[in-house]
Protein backbone atom coordinates (compact mmCIF):
# COMPACT_ATOMS: atom_id res chain seq x y z
CA UNK A 1 0.00 0.00 0.00
CA UNK A 2 1.27 3.34 -0.98
CA UNK A 3 0.26 6.16 0.58
CA UNK A 4 -0.38 9.38 -1.81
CA UNK A 5 1.84 11.61 -0.33
CA UNK A 6 4.29 9.75 -1.08
CA UNK A 7 3.85 10.45 -4.81
CA UNK A 8 3.17 14.13 -3.97
CA UNK A 9 6.00 14.13 -2.36
CA UNK A 10 8.18 12.65 -5.26
CA UNK A 11 6.64 14.87 -7.48
CA UNK A 12 7.60 17.83 -4.97
CA UNK A 13 11.28 16.67 -4.78
CA UNK A 14 11.48 16.62 -8.64
CA UNK A 15 10.00 20.04 -8.81
CA UNK A 16 12.52 21.33 -6.40
CA UNK A 17 15.30 19.36 -8.51
CA UNK A 18 14.41 21.79 -11.45
CA UNK A 19 13.87 24.86 -9.82
CA UNK A 20 17.14 24.34 -8.84
CA UNK A 21 18.77 23.24 -12.26
CA UNK A 22 16.92 26.04 -13.50
CA UNK A 23 18.39 28.81 -11.05
CA UNK A 24 22.05 27.56 -11.43
CA UNK A 25 22.55 26.73 -14.11
CA UNK A 26 23.47 28.66 -17.49
CA UNK A 27 23.62 26.34 -20.20
CA UNK A 28 20.63 27.84 -21.93
CA UNK A 29 19.87 23.78 -22.88
CA UNK A 30 20.46 22.66 -18.79
CA UNK A 31 18.00 24.98 -18.09
CA UNK A 32 14.85 24.17 -20.77
CA UNK A 33 15.60 20.49 -19.77
CA UNK A 34 14.98 21.93 -16.02
CA UNK A 35 11.85 23.32 -16.88
CA UNK A 36 10.97 20.03 -18.85
CA UNK A 37 11.75 18.51 -15.09
CA UNK A 38 9.49 20.58 -12.93
CA UNK A 39 6.71 20.00 -15.75
CA UNK A 40 7.54 16.11 -14.58
CA UNK A 41 7.19 16.90 -11.14
CA UNK A 42 4.02 18.39 -11.85
CA UNK A 43 2.48 15.49 -14.58
CA UNK A 44 3.43 13.17 -11.94
CA UNK A 45 1.42 14.86 -8.88
CA UNK A 46 -1.51 14.92 -10.92
CA UNK A 47 -2.01 11.42 -12.44
CA UNK A 48 -1.26 10.31 -8.68
CA UNK A 49 -3.60 12.64 -7.17
CA UNK A 50 -6.08 11.45 -10.53
CA UNK A 51 -5.73 7.67 -9.35
CA UNK A 52 -6.56 8.12 -5.62
CA UNK A 53 -9.77 10.37 -6.21
CA UNK A 54 -10.88 7.84 -8.71
CA UNK A 55 -11.11 10.84 -11.05
CA UNK A 56 -9.52 11.17 -14.79
CA UNK A 57 -9.72 14.87 -15.10
CA UNK A 58 -5.87 14.73 -13.43
CA UNK A 59 -5.07 12.78 -16.66
CA UNK A 60 -6.61 14.70 -18.89
CA UNK A 61 -4.78 17.97 -17.30
CA UNK A 62 -1.33 15.79 -18.07
CA UNK A 63 -2.61 15.39 -21.43
CA UNK A 64 -2.61 18.80 -21.81
CA UNK A 65 0.37 19.48 -20.41
CA UNK A 66 2.03 17.20 -22.37
CA UNK A 67 0.83 18.82 -25.76
CA UNK A 68 1.86 22.31 -24.59
CA UNK A 69 5.63 21.16 -23.83
CA UNK A 70 5.74 19.86 -27.34
CA UNK A 71 4.62 23.24 -28.55
CA UNK A 72 7.19 24.42 -25.79
CA UNK A 73 10.23 22.81 -27.25
CA UNK A 74 9.97 23.35 -30.61
CA UNK A 75 9.42 27.49 -30.37
CA UNK A 76 11.82 27.33 -27.59
CA UNK A 77 14.51 25.14 -29.30
CA UNK A 78 13.74 27.28 -32.25
CA UNK A 79 14.84 30.86 -30.49
CA UNK A 80 17.75 29.30 -28.86
CA UNK A 81 18.94 27.96 -32.65
CA UNK A 82 18.42 31.84 -33.51
CA UNK A 83 20.01 33.32 -30.50
CA UNK A 84 22.94 30.95 -31.37
CA UNK A 85 22.99 31.90 -34.93
CA UNK A 86 23.42 35.49 -33.69
CA UNK A 87 25.49 35.39 -30.98
CA UNK A 88 27.39 31.95 -30.80
CA UNK A 89 26.63 31.37 -27.21
CA UNK A 90 25.10 29.10 -25.05
CA UNK A 91 25.28 31.28 -21.72
CA UNK A 92 22.17 32.94 -20.51
CA UNK A 93 24.14 35.51 -18.61
CA UNK A 94 25.21 36.83 -22.17
CA UNK A 95 21.85 37.36 -23.77
CA UNK A 96 21.25 40.69 -21.75
CA UNK A 97 20.80 43.21 -24.38
CA UNK A 98 16.98 43.55 -23.29
CA UNK A 99 18.29 44.64 -19.74
CA UNK A 100 17.75 48.05 -19.08
CA UNK B 1 -8.12 0.34 -3.84
CA UNK B 2 -5.76 2.72 -4.91
CA UNK B 3 -2.18 2.62 -3.62
CA UNK B 4 -1.99 -1.49 -3.88
CA UNK B 5 -2.87 -1.64 -7.55
CA UNK B 6 -0.35 -3.76 -9.50
CA UNK B 7 -0.39 -4.14 -13.43
CA UNK B 8 -0.38 -7.43 -13.71
CA UNK B 9 -0.85 -7.46 -17.16
CA UNK B 10 2.32 -5.82 -17.46
CA UNK B 11 4.19 -8.68 -16.03
CA UNK B 12 5.81 -9.96 -19.88
CA UNK B 13 7.40 -6.17 -20.48
CA UNK B 14 8.91 -6.27 -17.24
CA UNK B 15 10.66 -9.80 -17.89
CA UNK B 16 11.27 -8.73 -21.15
CA UNK B 17 13.60 -5.62 -19.56
CA UNK B 18 14.99 -7.93 -17.13
CA UNK B 19 15.90 -10.48 -19.69
CA UNK B 20 17.56 -7.97 -22.02
CA UNK B 21 19.11 -5.80 -19.56
CA UNK B 22 20.79 -8.92 -18.00
CA UNK B 23 21.39 -10.15 -21.55
CA UNK B 24 23.46 -7.04 -22.63
CA UNK B 25 24.88 -6.59 -19.23
CA UNK B 26 25.94 -10.15 -19.07
CA UNK B 27 27.76 -9.67 -22.91
CA UNK B 28 29.51 -6.68 -22.04
CA UNK B 29 30.51 -8.23 -18.11
CA UNK B 30 31.86 -11.65 -20.26
CA UNK B 31 33.37 -10.07 -22.66
CA UNK B 32 35.39 -7.86 -20.46
CA UNK B 33 36.57 -10.72 -18.51
CA UNK B 34 37.54 -13.02 -21.21
CA UNK B 35 38.65 -11.04 -24.19
CA UNK B 36 42.79 -10.14 -24.15
CA UNK B 37 43.79 -6.06 -23.49
CA UNK B 38 47.04 -5.27 -25.24
CA UNK B 39 45.69 -1.42 -26.31
CA UNK B 40 48.64 1.16 -28.05
CA UNK B 41 47.85 4.18 -30.10
CA UNK B 42 46.93 3.11 -33.36
CA UNK B 43 44.42 0.33 -32.03
CA UNK B 44 43.07 3.46 -29.82
CA UNK B 45 42.08 5.19 -32.77
CA UNK B 46 38.79 5.93 -33.84
CA UNK B 47 38.02 3.73 -36.91
CA UNK B 48 37.44 5.19 -39.85
CA UNK B 49 37.66 2.61 -42.56
CA UNK B 50 41.55 2.48 -42.43
CA UNK B 51 42.08 6.17 -43.38
CA UNK B 52 43.59 8.27 -40.79
CA UNK B 53 40.98 10.36 -38.89
CA UNK B 54 40.79 14.08 -40.24
CA UNK B 55 39.13 16.77 -37.87
CA UNK B 56 36.60 16.33 -35.11
CA UNK B 57 34.18 14.24 -34.87
CA UNK B 58 31.32 16.69 -33.49
CA UNK B 59 30.40 18.47 -36.88
CA UNK B 60 27.40 20.86 -36.65
CA UNK B 61 24.17 19.52 -38.64
CA UNK B 62 22.29 21.77 -40.99
CA UNK B 63 19.33 23.54 -39.31
CA UNK B 64 17.15 21.96 -42.13
CA UNK B 65 17.13 18.98 -39.75
CA UNK B 66 15.57 20.89 -36.82
CA UNK B 67 13.01 21.76 -39.28
CA UNK B 68 12.19 18.38 -39.95
CA UNK B 69 12.21 17.14 -36.73
CA UNK B 70 9.88 19.77 -35.10
CA UNK B 71 7.40 19.12 -37.47
CA UNK B 72 7.32 15.64 -36.30
CA UNK B 73 7.18 16.69 -32.93
CA UNK B 74 3.74 18.69 -32.92
CA UNK B 75 2.56 15.70 -35.82
CA UNK B 76 3.29 13.52 -33.56
CA UNK B 77 1.55 15.08 -30.79
CA UNK B 78 -1.31 15.49 -33.27
CA UNK B 79 -1.40 11.72 -33.08
CA UNK B 80 -1.75 11.39 -29.99
CA UNK B 81 -4.95 13.41 -29.94
CA UNK B 82 -6.41 11.04 -32.38
CA UNK B 83 -5.64 7.74 -30.75
CA UNK B 84 -8.36 7.98 -27.92
CA UNK B 85 -10.61 9.61 -30.43
CA UNK B 86 -10.49 6.87 -32.65
CA UNK B 87 -11.24 4.82 -29.52
CA UNK B 88 -14.52 6.60 -28.60
CA UNK B 89 -15.75 7.23 -32.15
CA UNK B 90 -18.44 4.13 -32.25
CA UNK B 91 -19.80 5.91 -28.63
CA UNK B 92 -19.79 9.58 -29.46
CA UNK B 93 -20.35 9.71 -33.29
CA UNK B 94 -21.12 12.64 -35.20
CA UNK B 95 -20.53 15.44 -32.19
CA UNK B 96 -16.79 13.62 -31.88
CA UNK B 97 -16.52 14.07 -35.92
CA UNK B 98 -17.00 17.54 -35.91
CA UNK B 99 -15.09 18.24 -33.16
CA UNK B 100 -11.72 15.97 -35.10
CA UNK B 101 -12.62 17.79 -38.09
CA UNK B 102 -12.19 21.33 -36.67
CA UNK B 103 -8.58 19.77 -35.05
CA UNK B 104 -7.35 19.24 -37.93
CA UNK B 105 -8.43 21.71 -39.77
CA UNK B 106 -6.89 23.78 -37.68
CA UNK B 107 -3.19 21.96 -37.84
CA UNK B 108 -3.80 21.73 -41.89
CA UNK B 109 -3.65 25.32 -41.78
CA UNK B 110 -0.02 25.22 -40.08
CA UNK B 111 0.94 22.53 -42.70
CA UNK B 112 -0.07 24.75 -45.42
CA UNK B 113 2.03 27.26 -43.53
CA UNK B 114 4.72 25.29 -43.82
CA UNK B 115 4.80 23.83 -47.16
CA UNK B 116 4.05 27.45 -48.29
CA UNK B 117 7.21 28.83 -46.30
CA UNK B 118 9.46 25.45 -47.60
CA UNK B 119 9.79 24.41 -44.87
CA UNK B 120 9.40 21.04 -46.77
CA UNK B 121 11.98 22.11 -49.64
CA UNK B 122 15.58 20.44 -49.11
CA UNK B 123 17.43 23.38 -50.79
CA UNK C 1 5.31 -5.54 -3.68
CA UNK C 2 3.81 -2.32 -4.59
CA UNK C 3 5.96 -0.12 -1.99
CA UNK C 4 9.22 -2.14 -4.01
CA UNK C 5 8.40 -1.09 -7.30
CA UNK C 6 7.49 2.41 -6.28
CA UNK C 7 10.79 2.33 -4.26
CA UNK C 8 12.96 1.72 -7.13
CA UNK C 9 11.45 3.64 -9.48
CA UNK C 10 11.27 6.92 -6.89
CA UNK C 11 14.71 6.30 -6.71
CA UNK C 12 15.32 6.14 -9.55
CA UNK C 13 13.71 9.16 -11.26
CA UNK C 14 15.24 11.63 -7.99
CA UNK C 15 19.00 10.05 -9.02
CA UNK C 16 18.37 10.70 -12.75
CA UNK C 17 16.65 14.24 -12.27
CA UNK C 18 19.76 15.33 -10.35
CA UNK C 19 21.99 13.40 -12.84
CA UNK C 20 20.52 15.88 -15.44
CA UNK C 21 20.87 18.88 -13.69
CA UNK C 22 24.70 18.24 -12.55
CA UNK C 23 26.02 17.15 -16.01
CA UNK C 24 28.64 18.98 -17.37
CA UNK C 25 28.08 18.07 -20.66
CA UNK C 26 24.29 18.95 -22.52
CA UNK C 27 24.00 15.56 -24.20
CA UNK C 28 24.93 13.35 -21.09
CA UNK C 29 21.88 15.37 -19.36
CA UNK C 30 19.83 14.81 -22.52
CA UNK C 31 20.31 10.87 -22.34
CA UNK C 32 19.54 10.90 -18.33
CA UNK C 33 16.74 12.74 -18.99
CA UNK C 34 15.37 9.81 -21.24
CA UNK C 35 16.11 7.68 -18.97
CA UNK C 36 13.90 9.11 -16.31
CA UNK C 37 11.16 9.63 -18.60
CA UNK C 38 11.02 6.16 -19.20
CA UNK C 39 10.90 5.66 -15.47
CA UNK C 40 8.36 8.00 -15.02
CA UNK C 41 6.26 6.01 -17.44
CA UNK C 42 6.65 2.76 -15.12
CA UNK C 43 5.22 5.21 -12.49
CA UNK C 44 1.93 6.49 -14.74
CA UNK C 45 1.80 2.60 -15.19
CA UNK C 46 1.81 1.52 -11.19
CA UNK C 47 -0.77 4.53 -11.38
CA UNK C 48 -3.37 2.94 -13.54
CA UNK C 49 -2.65 5.35 -16.34
CA UNK C 50 -1.57 3.32 -19.19
CA UNK C 51 -2.35 5.74 -21.66
CA UNK C 52 -0.63 8.40 -20.45
CA UNK C 53 2.67 5.94 -19.97
CA UNK C 54 2.48 5.01 -23.76
CA UNK C 55 2.25 9.31 -24.14
CA UNK C 56 5.44 9.61 -22.18
CA UNK C 57 7.45 7.55 -24.08
CA UNK C 58 6.23 8.45 -27.64
CA UNK C 59 5.94 12.42 -26.96
CA UNK C 60 8.40 13.36 -24.38
CA UNK C 61 11.08 10.10 -25.18
CA UNK C 62 10.59 9.95 -28.41
CA UNK C 63 9.71 13.39 -29.74
CA UNK C 64 10.80 16.33 -27.54
CA UNK C 65 13.90 14.36 -26.42
CA UNK C 66 15.17 13.51 -30.32
CA UNK C 67 14.48 17.38 -30.89
CA UNK C 68 16.73 18.39 -27.94
CA UNK C 69 19.54 16.20 -28.83
CA UNK C 70 19.17 17.50 -32.69
CA UNK C 71 19.51 21.23 -31.15
CA UNK C 72 22.63 20.13 -29.09
CA UNK C 73 23.76 18.64 -32.40
CA UNK C 74 23.20 22.06 -34.04
CA UNK C 75 25.40 23.65 -31.92
CA UNK C 76 28.95 23.65 -31.02
CA UNK C 77 29.42 22.55 -27.70
CA UNK C 78 33.31 22.55 -27.11
CA UNK C 79 33.82 25.30 -25.38
CA UNK C 80 30.85 24.96 -23.53
CA UNK C 81 31.65 21.83 -21.73
CA UNK C 82 34.82 23.69 -20.26
CA UNK C 83 33.42 26.52 -18.36
CA UNK C 84 31.91 26.67 -14.93
CA UNK C 85 28.80 24.70 -14.20
CA UNK C 86 27.18 26.70 -11.68
CA UNK C 87 26.27 30.43 -11.29
CA UNK C 88 28.01 31.80 -8.01
CA UNK C 89 26.03 31.31 -5.05
CA UNK C 90 24.34 28.55 -6.24
CA UNK C 91 23.85 28.26 -2.03
CA UNK C 92 21.42 30.32 -2.45
CA UNK C 93 19.60 28.85 -5.09
CA UNK C 94 19.45 25.19 -3.23
CA UNK C 95 18.27 26.79 -0.67
CA UNK C 96 15.03 28.42 -3.07
CA UNK C 97 14.52 24.74 -4.12
CA UNK C 98 14.55 23.61 -0.24
CA UNK C 99 12.46 26.51 0.38
CA UNK C 100 10.06 24.99 -2.21
CA UNK C 101 9.79 21.74 -0.15
CA UNK C 102 9.54 23.02 2.93
CA UNK C 103 6.46 24.53 1.87
CA UNK C 104 5.15 21.76 0.36
CA UNK C 105 5.37 19.78 3.10
CA UNK C 106 3.67 22.01 5.27
CA UNK C 107 1.04 22.61 2.66
CA UNK C 108 0.85 18.63 2.45
CA UNK C 109 0.61 18.23 6.30
CA UNK C 110 -3.39 19.29 6.14
CA UNK C 111 -4.25 17.23 2.77
CA UNK C 112 -6.86 14.40 2.49
CA UNK C 113 -7.92 12.87 -0.33
CA UNK C 114 -12.09 14.47 -1.34
CA UNK C 115 -14.83 12.70 -2.76
CA UNK C 116 -14.16 9.90 -4.94
CA UNK C 117 -15.31 10.16 -8.74
CA UNK C 118 -16.79 7.22 -10.67
CA UNK C 119 -13.70 6.00 -12.52
CA UNK C 120 -12.54 3.61 -9.57
CA UNK C 121 -9.82 1.01 -11.04
CA UNK C 122 -12.53 -1.45 -11.94
CA UNK C 123 -14.35 1.23 -13.94
CA UNK C 124 -11.46 2.01 -15.95
CA UNK C 125 -10.44 -1.84 -16.26
CA UNK C 126 -14.36 -2.12 -17.57
CA UNK C 127 -14.11 0.76 -20.25
CA UNK C 128 -10.30 -0.20 -20.75
CA UNK C 129 -7.91 2.80 -20.19
CA UNK C 130 -8.27 4.47 -23.44
CA UNK C 131 -11.70 4.54 -24.10
CA UNK C 132 -12.28 6.16 -20.55
CA UNK C 133 -9.84 8.80 -21.04
CA UNK C 134 -11.67 9.11 -24.84
CA UNK C 135 -14.95 9.56 -23.12
CA UNK C 136 -13.94 12.10 -20.41
CA UNK C 137 -11.62 14.03 -23.35
CA UNK C 138 -13.94 14.15 -26.01
CA UNK C 139 -17.12 15.20 -24.22
CA UNK C 140 -16.22 17.62 -20.78
CA UNK C 141 -12.91 19.11 -22.61
CA UNK C 142 -14.01 20.00 -25.63
CA UNK C 143 -12.72 23.69 -25.69
CA UNK C 144 -9.58 22.96 -24.48
CA UNK C 145 -8.85 20.54 -26.91
CA UNK C 146 -9.49 22.66 -29.49
CA UNK C 147 -7.47 25.35 -28.30
CA UNK C 148 -4.84 22.67 -28.48
CA UNK C 149 -5.17 22.59 -31.60
CA UNK C 150 -4.35 26.67 -31.63
CA UNK C 151 -1.33 25.87 -29.35
CA UNK C 152 0.50 23.78 -31.86
CA UNK C 153 -0.63 26.05 -34.87
CA UNK C 154 0.96 28.77 -32.72
CA UNK C 155 4.16 26.42 -32.49
CA UNK C 156 4.27 25.48 -36.19
CA UNK C 157 4.33 29.14 -37.34
CA UNK C 158 7.06 29.99 -34.97
CA UNK C 159 9.34 27.58 -35.14
CA UNK C 160 9.01 27.50 -39.31
CA UNK C 161 9.32 31.40 -39.28
CA UNK C 162 12.39 31.64 -36.85
CA UNK C 163 14.68 28.77 -37.87
CA UNK C 164 13.29 29.37 -42.11
CA UNK C 165 14.00 32.99 -42.64
CA UNK C 166 17.56 33.48 -42.06
CA UNK C 167 17.68 30.51 -44.65
CA UNK C 168 16.93 32.89 -47.92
Amino acid sequence: MVPLYWYLWLGGVVFAIGVFGFLARRNIIIMFLSIELMLNGVNISLVALSHYMQDLRGQILVFFIIAVAAAEAAIGLAIIIAMFRNRDTLHADEMAEMKG
Amino acid sequence: MPGSYLPSSYLPVLIFLVISLVFGLGALVMGGMFRLRRPYAEKLRPYESGVTPVGEPRQRFSVRFYVIAMLFVVFDVEVIFLYPWAVVFDRIGLFAFIEMVIFIFILLVGYVYAWRKEAFVWE
Amino acid sequence: MVEWFFGYLAGAVILLAILVVASRNPVHSVLWMLLMFLHVAGLYLLLNAEFLAATQVIVYAGAILVLFLFVVMLLNLREEIKIRRFTGGWLFKGLTALGIIYVLRRGLEGFRVGFEGPWSIEAVGRATHTRALGQVLFTEYILPFEIASLLLLVAIVGAVFLSKKRLR
